[in-house]
């Protein structure tokens, strides 16, 4: 289908500057079909019109086809069938309804493809499947196979594993909804969030596609080849903001370009998150673990001719000893925790495994307009007396600090004053001048900010000052003029001001005001004047000039009638007053923040559709490039060379235009995103930004992209976290995106990046923390295998200790704070940095767990020696202790047992050795809180959470042993004591261990540390002088060997 | 860098230049490594012969000699290291089950909370609570005579005689002294069981269809059950008809355990202890049925109506007479 559109010189009479204003549709202006141009869906009511002049205008129609992406080889083609088009269309009244209807069924409704959603039960399944779910089942399963062979074989104890199946069942089915509600939670949170923030629709542009923020111009004129270019499309979802046109639909629903960009979005495939895939490694890792050790013991039982029934039970013990039933909770509630911490630092976050991308961030892809600056014009620079004076940019301005004595100055602030339109909205009095609504352009608005904030009330002045007569900026004339009788009672002279490009003011004047007295422009003031307008403008800035002319007294009388039309006033040989610049000056944040990033690692590469130049001025003001590095085409001025004798490899930044980029290869991108440290790039478009994104993904990197236009969306989807922006965001932004920033501020993204590694470390030591556990847990059952004692724990009570004393305390560690600067460090490596390493496995599972599992065993021996039976009976006593025919089994003092007797003494084994291992988790607890640091330097107390998790831990092990008794019988309460020991050994070789890493940096898990063991001992004054801890020394050399924190 | 600096000490800022050294060196391995990955990266394309490859290698990798990306001197290390960690660890575990022994009596466990009140057990004991047998039949009633006889061959009035004394019946027999020193025992003859003593009916009753069976009281250390009064046997059909069991003679007494035998002060001094029995002679039994039959204890402290534990006070079997 063809697109053309037709534009008209609007009729709107005096506004100034249309001179070909397109209609273009707002978000609410959807296209309907043919029938109307621009139909109204919604709201027919709109400020919306079609005016349809005469058809000469016709012939100036071009032609263009939305289809088309950059390069229009079949221009002509295209051309032609317009031209059919054309022709088959009235172009005063649109299509017949038949013809419109006959489309309308062959193209189908103009509205956009909702994307696919995963129906809410899917994801439910997905729950209840993913993760370790899977090996609790086959759990569950096995648990009812063995229920039912044992029931037929009227086993008493069958029913056991009725029960233990249906546990197990509810564990994945109870966490699966928790997970469930935690995921369907912080999409409401996103529901309801875009009622939190009041949609601004901006009256004027079509930023929302292209992300220009500046209102664009529409004519008849076919200006480019890209639609996105070209002056003669007006897009759907955008809007109009003055003026009225004409024009023929070309395309609807999906074809539009916003359908187009939707689609590209919907395209990109969501890829995992980090934390995703390293969870994903994490669960793969347990259950590797856990099934070869299942299938292991399952084999090596059926050789020690253990019944398959039995092996098969066994099989579930270990499955449900390996598998951290909780852990995979309590992941998400540390997620959500920082969730909502980021949430209270404007970081919100849609997606829970979003929270920790952020923090493996590598690069930031920002777009520029209202994240890095503060999306307003302000008046940055003043020129007058020959002299550059700068303005406070910040956000909060309320004086201005440059010297404001000179005459010159006086004379500049009153045209400022007076040769503006802007005014503030009424009854905004009390809000500070920053924050005051104001009715005109940017530029106008920049200026009646700033000249209130310095003289004050600017109303009053301009009532003083009564204006008698005006012209209106307008786009020949460049300028903006109005005549004003004065405040000075004795002087009845009108003071004619005038402001405007600076060439075409200077043009206009004679003289030149230099220390409030009028001196002539000769040649060499004119070049002082090209100097400063050369530099303003070189900073990206936005320079007006001013003059000013008092008109003589007695050629214009106070009866005077100006006519703007004749103009029958002087316009030239007016008295150049000074100039000013003004630009959208970055965050006073931003900056900080940019060198946080930079210290933390991770590149900052601004991606914006401004004007380089205004780019490259931002990006230096705000460090994303630093002040002593150069661009190539800096280094060629410099040397004055051409630029293609510049090595490219000198220069650490780099600005590229999206024209340059459009004939980019990919290796050559690859290339500048390598070797360029501090990157520009300008005038991109949306499909750029997409490459950018991908470009820099291939260099390995995690990236995070800033975005608020619809043109943003597919690059936010295809970023490993896509940032849309709170306030000026689209919606379809706010949908691409992982996480908005409520304040559009780019420092919020570094709050975020702290928050996102400050978990992924605690998530480390939330891991190890519940790993450890899991040995305790398993020991027990191969040792019963092995050596036939009876079972010290159940199944059941592991599960008690999973998900009943051990989550509070891992969630707790989610609160630790951080160890170090975590903002100094380089991000983490996706390939290298994994959340559980083979260290972190090792040292939980073969030094830490065993130790717990020693410790438990010396309660559970004890608790059967106190009773009666020594270690040395229990051993391979397993056949007839569980007979349960022999009701008179002997222990090692010559009494006798019925069975049930002999039981309850299992179950209250199972209780103490419940409680050593809760008791040991403590001790465990503590160790985790750090990785390297001494906890006596991370401080015990400073996170109190944890001490909440330790009282919880114990109190719940007191409830279920005391006060419930179930699900074993309580224990004598001296076992709470017996592994006592061992929680404080476990602390204390945690210590050394730490202290070694500390002493060793960098040497992780290599026995390496070895041969550093005698610089170890220069080290320490200790081992060195005394003989005898010569000795202790060799023995702690050992020790680290493989104890990296992981 | 500032607050690290406030916050660490002397150790922390000197270590901390050291640190960037090294992470410029990382930052500069990383390229070449990278594209040593690069390929890598698209798993998707790996074929099984070079994921065998690669496992081979990674199992022995002749270049850098390692295993399993060990060489044979990191892999001694760090078995080494275990070696050492694990028998530490193990000397602890020792040393605590040790000192832990060291505190208990080998006289008298510390608690006897679970093992008291006592159990029931009865002989003969074959396979399970059911003795079923048919007169007629000697070979289907010789295991349980068998095992009579050897049960109490500990019983025989000579060897009783010889090793244990003769006490006061009537009441406890409790020894002073010492924990370790060695206990008196008394004398529990074969002969008190009379007609299922197995002297006169070396049957046991069973080749008339009288079956005897014995009952014992779990031992348990100090305990002195009956508080005085001994504690006592009775039978009576357990579920179904009470007609099937007319009558049961209990030796000795009147099925009571005297207190003489108690209390029984553990294997190591109580060395040639006999728990008393009592022998319950089922004269008149309906034949050919299934007849469930419940033994218990009473006197006071006896507990013998547990749900659970239907062996603690009490016994249920079940006696099959036939022709």
């Amino acid at each position: 289908m063809g697109l053309w559109i037709r534009q008209e010189k609007t009729t709107l009479s005096s506004q100034e500057k249309v001179t070909a204003e397109i209609c273009k549709l707002s978000k609410k202006v959807e296209l309907q079909n043919f029938d109307f141009f621009c139909g109204l869906l919604q709201r027919r009511s709109d400020v919306y019109s079609v005016e349809i002049y005469g058809t000469k205008d016709l012939q100036k129609t071009e032609i263009e086809d939305e289809e088309e992406k950059h390069k229009d080889q079949k221009g002509n083609k295209k051309k032609k069938k317009a031209e059919d088009l054309k022709k088959e269309l009235d172009l005063v009244s649109g299509l017949s309804s038949a013809r419109a209807a006959e489309i309308l069924a062959r193209d189908g409704p103009n509205a956009l493809t909702p994307p696919k959603a995963t129906p809410e039960i899917v994801k439910f399944l997905k729950q209840m499947i993913g993760g370790f779910s899977i090996l609790l089942w086959i759990g569950a399963g096995f648990s009812w196979i063995s229920f039912g062979i044992q029931l037929a074989q009227g086993v008493d104890s069958a029913f056991d594993n009725l029960y233990l199946g249906v546990v197990l069942a509810l564990v994945v089915i109870l966490t699966g909804i928790f997970a469930y509600y935690q995921e369907a939670k912080s999409t409401n949170i996103m529901a309801s969030f875009s009622k939190m923030i009041p949609q601004v629709r901006a009256t004027v542009d079509n930023s929302s596609l292209t992300g220009e923020s500046e209102p664009q111009s529409r004519s008849c004129d076919f200006t480019h080849e890209n639609p996105l270019e070209t002056r003669n499309i007006a897009f759907y979802s955008t809007t109009c903001v003055e003026g009225t046109a004409t024009g023929i639909v070309i395309n609807t629903g999906d074809r539009t370009i916003i359908g187009r960009i939707a689609s590209l979005a919907s395209g990109v495939g969501n890829e995992k998150t980090p934390i995703a895939i390293e969870i994903e490694h994490f669960v793969y890792l347990v259950a590797g673990v856990a099934i070869s050790i299942g299938v292991l013991f399952f084999i090596i039982s059926v050789s020690m001719r253990y019944k398959i029934l039995d092996s098969i039970i066994f099989l579930i013990g270990i499955i449900v000893a390996n598998v951290p039933e909780g852990l995979l909770a309590t992941v998400t509630v540390s997620l959500s925790l920082t969730a909502k911490r980021m949430a209270k630092k404007n970081c919100l976050v849609k997606n829970l495994e979003a929270v920790e991308t952020l923090g493996s961030t590598s690069i930031i892809c920002s777009d520029k307009t209202g994240t890095l600056t503060q999306n307003r014009m302000t008046v940055a620079h003043l020129w007058f007396d020959n002299q550059i004076y700068s303005a406070d940019t910040s956000e909060d301005q309320t004086t201005q600090p440059f010297d404001q004595s000179s005459p010159t100055w006086t004379a500049l602030s009153k045209i400022v004053t007076l040769c503006n339109r802007a005014e503030f909205r009424p009854g905004q009095e009390n809000l500070p001048i920053m924050k005051r609504v104001v009715v005109g352009d940017a530029s106008e608005t920049a200026l009646l900010k700033f000249s209130e904030v310095i003289l004050g009330d600017v109303m009053s002045i301009r009532a003083q000052n009564r204006k008698v007569a005006e012209i209106p900026f307008n786009s020949t004339n460049k300028f903006q003029l109005s005549i004003h009788e004065t405040d000075d009672p004795q002087d009845k002279r009108f003071l004619l001001v005038m402001k405007g490009a600076p060439e075409r003011i200077l043009e206009r004047c004679s003289t030149i005001m230099i220390n409030g007295k009028e001196e002539p422009l000769d040649s060499e003031k004119a070049e002082a004047f090209q100097t400063a307008y050369m530099e303003l403008g070189g900073m990206g800035e936005r320079v007006l000039g001013f003059c000013h002319l008092y008109l003589p007294e007695n050629e214009f009388p106070e009866t005077f009638q100006f006519d703007t039309d004749s103009m029958n006033f002087p316009t030239s040989n007016l008295c150049f007053v000074g100039l000013l610049s003004m630009i959208d000056p970055p965050r006073s944040t931003v900056p900080d923040a940019v060198s946080k990033c930079r210290s933390a690692g991770i590149k900052v590469i601004m991606v914006t559709g401004d004007h380089p130049i205004t780019a490259k001025a931002i990006a230096k003001s705000v460090g994303i490039i630093s002040a002593t590095s150069e661009t190539v085409e800096d280094i060629a001025k410099r040397l004055n060379i051409p630029v293609e004798q510049v090595n490219r490899r000198e220069a650490t930044a780099a600005v590229v235009n999206g024209m340059e980029l459009k004939d980019m290869s990919s290796e050559q991108l690859d290339e500048i995103l390598r070797n360029h440290t501090e990157i520009v790039f300008a005038r991109t478009s949306p499909q750029q930004k997409l490459i950018i994104v991908e470009g820099c993904q291939r260099q390995g990197a995690v990236v995070a992209v800033t975005g608020d236009g619809v043109n943003d969306s597919p690059a936010l989807k295809k970023a490993d976290i896509g940032i849309a922006m709170g306030i000026a965001g689209s919606d379809a932004a706010k949908n691409a995106a992982d996480m908005v920033l409520l304040d559009d501020n780019f420092a919020s993204i570094v709050t975020g990046v702290e928050e996102g590694r400050l978990i992924f470390d605690n998530l480390k030591k939330t891991i190890a923390y519940t790993l450890t556990k899991n040995i305790a847990e398993l020991c027990p059952f191969l040792i019963y295998i092995i050596a036939s004692i009876p079972m010290p724990i159940g199944t059941i009570t592991i599960l008690f200790i999973d998900l009943g004393t051990d989550i509070i305390p891992s969630v707790a560690l989610a609160y630790e704070k951080a160890e170090s600067d975590i903002m100094n460090r380089r991000p983490r490596n996706k390939r290298r940095d994994r959340l559980v390493n083979q260290q972190l496995a090792v040292y939980s599972y073969l030094q830490i767990g065993i130790m717990q599992s020693v410790g438990a065993f010396v309660t559970y021996f004890t608790v059967y020696a106190e009773q009666g039976f020594l270690p040395s009976t229990l051993l391979g006593v397993r056949v007839n202790w569980e007979n349960n025919a022999i009701n008179d089994f002997e222990d090692s003092y010559g009494q006798q047992w019925t069975h049930y007797q002999r039981m309850y003494l299992q179950w209250t084994g199972y209780t103490a050795f419940f409680v050593s291992i809760t008791i040991q988790q403590v001790a465990d607890l503590i160790i985790r809180k750090t990785r390297r640091n001494s906890i006596f330097r991370q401080g015990l107390f400073r996170n109190k959470v944890i001490w909440v998790g330790i009282f919880s831990q114990i109190g719940i092990a007191l409830i279920l042993t005391y006060a419930l008794s179930f699900p074993c019988p309580p224990c004598g309460f001296q076992y709470w004591f017996v592994a006592v020991p061992f929680a404080i050994l476990i602390w204390v070789y945690d210590e050394i261990r730490k202290l070694l890493i500390r002493r060793h940096p960098g040497s992780e898990c290599t026995p390496l540390i070895l041969i550093k063991y005698f610089h170890f001992m220069s080290l320490f004054p200790p081992f060195h002088s005394h003989p005898r801890l010569r000795g202790f020394g060799l023995l702690v050399f050992l020790l680290p060997l493989p104890l990296s924190p992981g | 860098m500032a607050s690290n600096a406030s916050t660490s000490d002397v150790e922390g800022q000197l270590r901390s230049p050291s640190q960037k050294v090294e992470n410029k060196h990382e930052e500069k391995v990383q390229d070449p490594d990278r594209e040593k990955h690069e390929p890598k990266a698209d798993m998707g394309s790996k074929t099984w012969a070079d994921l065998a490859g690669e496992m081979k290698i990674f199992l022995w990798n002749p270049e850098e000699r390692t295993c399993m990306g060990r060489t044979a001197k990191s892999w001694g290390l760090i078995l080494l290291f275990y070696f050492i960690f694990y028998t530490c660890l193990a000397g602890m575990f020792a040393f605590c089950l040790y000192v832990m022994l060291l505190t208990l009596s080998p006289y008298t466990p510390r608690y006897r909370d679970r093992v008291s009140p006592p159990g029931v057990m009865i002989r003969p004991y074959l396979n399970g609570f059911t003795i079923a047998f048919n007169v007629s039949q000697p070979n289907t009633w010789q295991p349980y005579m068998d095992s009579m006889h050897h049960f109490l061959a500990a019983y025989d009035d000579k060897v009783q005689e010889e090793k244990n004394i003769e006490c006061v019946p009537g009441q406890y027999f409790i020894q002073g002294g010492s924990d370790s020193e060695e206990k008196k025992a008394c004398q529990f003859k074969r002969s008190l069981l009379q007609n299922c003593s197995g002297i006169q009916d070396p049957t046991f009753g069973y080749s008339r269809g009288q079956p005897c069976i014995l009952l014992k009281m779990n031992r348990i250390i100090g305990y002195r059950p009956g508080a005085g009064v001994p504690v006592s046997v009775e039978c009576k059909v357990q579920k179904g008809n009470e007609s099937h069991l007319r009558s049961v003679d209990f030796y000795p007494g009147n099925g009571t355990f005297d207190l003489m035998y108690y209390p029984y002060y553990g294997k190591f001094t109580h060395v040639n202890y006999t728990s008393p029995l009592v022998a319950m002679h089922f004269t008149d039994v309906q034949r050919n049925h299934l007849v469930p039959i419940q033994c218990s204890l009473h006197g006071k402290g006896i507990i013998n109506d547990l749900n659970s534990d239907r062996f603690l006070g009490r016994i249920i079997f079940t006696l099959s007479i036939g022709k």
